[in-house]
């Protein structure tokens, strides 16, 4: 319990040298500060867009009509936002600190790897996109009519941090495949198809072999949609059981590929 | 003999995709998420409905797959980034002192680039309408016909000039990156690909046929499965007129802006 603790304020002291560190590289290259909220910004803008178009010639899309589609535009967007703030600039440069050897830099450092990774290049140019985020999905609810009482509303944030953790093990977990092969070029690529289709498809879209694929073994169709079925009241137990099986899978899988692949690493020569 | 070497530098880039043949087969494999995105999305919204703005369930996707093979094609955003880049760090002087105009080999070389994967997006169409099962709706009027491979044209070389274009102002802004990844996302709605601009209120539609990019991939795709059909020549007639006016805006902004390249980089 001493050590959790000893471990837990070590932790802490790293983090706020590190977004002091952070901090003062973003103000040397200031322009590019607010680049990820206006790339990605546009990105979202543009699905918002897109649902408003297909909406305008139909009343529902499945079961979903325009403000819970809105609802899970946001709600992709904040999971989308909280990984640009935080951890999303440190992990995608994984695959090329394995390759050039420059991780034997942070083995070296008292200081957890992967913690240091996921914490070293911060973003809070990505902070109004969280915001933005924020809008587009109290926008949803009020077009969607949806009254938020305390229960639906906790069960959308616990859906909303069990999904960060999910967003979160994917980056890492299709990263660490850097240790065990020369280019994970191809991976990253697969991740970018992925999330481009479940960022403008929502999961109840899935069916048969395709809800196989994004319900289970690339669980990108889970990520926004349980936390919109949880506000809007279509969450089963069923639907939940499930989507703790696959986070729990997910995390331990991420963790094994991680701990492992640091095992195999030989330095520059991986 | 001035035409010999834009064939030569096309016949370069052509060969040269030989190199990364991994990358040829992924980019057709990975053009199976547009059409699987239309197919599920489509497929929920036409299980109540038979028609939506003028397009049956087949129809649509056949505009999908036409729109997604067009967009493959349409591979001009790499030259903005080559310009940028080489401009940032001082290796643009490689275009300038070749002895063949720098635009004209931006074109040959996109032309070598698609002519490569024309053949390979060809066979992923045909496979996507195999694999889901399409009706595939394509038109039979010559003349049409004729005119969408005209419009297609025009489009492929409008996008060259206009990246072409965008890779220039670097000289005057220096950083154009975050720039060019919102063109790209934003392009991506206006062209049509992410949906029919079908869809859209008629105000919205009749500001974007004013604009080229409604003729770069949406128009080709509607006259290939059939529709649209009185808008083809009005079409070419447009394209001609943006590409004439984009040359000259080159022009002008190269005579202007190109003494500022000192070849050192920023």
């Amino acid at each position: 319990m001493n050590d959790l603790g000893k471990n837990l304020r070590k932790n802490y002291r790293v983090l706020k040298e590190l977004m002091k560190i952070r901090f003062h590289n973003l103000t040397v290259f200031r322009l590019d500060f607010f680049a990820p909220f206006f790339v990605d910004g546009s990105l979202f803008l543009v699905q918002l867009l897109v649902f408003r178009a297909v909406y305008a010639n139909v009343d529902t899309v499945g079961s979903w009509k325009g403000g819970e589609m809105i609802i899970y535009i946001g709600t992709f967007s904040l999971l989308n936002a909280v990984s640009m703030t935080i951890c999303f600039f440190g992990l995608i440069g994984i695959p090329g600190k394995i390759l050039s050897g420059e991780m034997d830099l942070y083995l070296s450092k008292p200081v957890s790897p992967l913690f240091r990774l996921t914490f070293e290049k911060m973003n809070p140019g990505s902070v109004p996109l969280v915001l933005m985020s924020l809008c587009i999905i109290v926008y949803g609810i009020k077009a969607g009519g949806i009254s938020i009482g305390w229960q639906n509303g906790c069960a959308y944030i616990f859906w909303l941090a069990v999904m960060a953790i999910l967003y979160y093990n994917m980056e890492v977990l299709i990263r660490s495949v850097s240790f065990y092969v020369l280019s994970n070029a191809r991976l990253a690529q697969l991740e970018e198809a992925c999330l481009d289709l479940c960022m403008k498809l929502p999961g109840i879209a899935f069916y048969g072999i395709f809800k196989v694929i994004f319900y289970c073994l690339l669980p990108y169709g889970l990520m926004a949609t349980l936390p919109v079925q949880s506000l809007i009241g279509e969450m089963t137990w069923k639907l939940a059981a499930w989507g703790i099986a696959v986070v729990l899978t997910f995390s331990l899988l991420t963790c094994l590929v991680w701990t492992r692949g640091l095992k195999r690493y030989n330095s520059a020569s991986s | 003999m001035k035409m010999r070497k834009y064939i030569e530098v096309a016949k370069v880039n052509f060969k040269a995709q030989f190199a990364w043949r991994a990358d040829v087969i992924f980019n057709m494999i990975f053009t199976v998420s547009k059409i699987l995105f239309a197919y599920l999305l489509w497929r929920m919204v036409f299980s109540g409905k038979e028609v939506v703005s003028g397009f049956t369930f087949h129809s649509m996707l056949s505009y999908y797959i036409v729109s997604s093979f067009l967009s493959q094609l349409e591979m001009s955003a790499g030259i903005s980034s080559e310009i940028f880049q080489r401009i940032r760090n001082g290796t643009f002087s490689k275009y300038m002192i070749i002895p063949v105009s720098m635009e004209g080999y931006f074109v040959a070389m996109e032309a070598g680039i698609v002519l490569f994967y024309l053949a390979f997006d060809l066979i992923a169409a045909l496979l996507w309408v195999f694999i889901f099962q399409i009706e595939f709706a394509f038109v039979t009027d010559v003349f049409i016909l004729l005119s969408a491979l005209c419009l297609i044209l025009l489009g492929l070389f409008f996008m060259v000039q206009l990246s072409y274009y965008l890779g220039i102002l670097t000289l005057k802004y220096q950083g154009i990156d975050t720039f060019l990844m919102i063109k790209n996302n934003l392009m991506a709605l206006i062209t049509g690909t992410i949906v029919p601009l079908a869809l859209f209120p008629e105000s919205v539609v009749r500001i974007m046929k004013a604009l080229p990019f409604y003729y770069v991939t949406y128009l080709p795709s509607m006259l290939l499965i059939g529709r649209c059909q009185e808008e083809a020549l009005a079409g070419i007639v447009i394209m001609v007129c943006w590409c004439l006016v984009l040359q000259v805006v080159i022009r002008l902004t190269w005579a202007k802006y190109s003494r500022k390249y000192d070849g050192v980089g920023i």
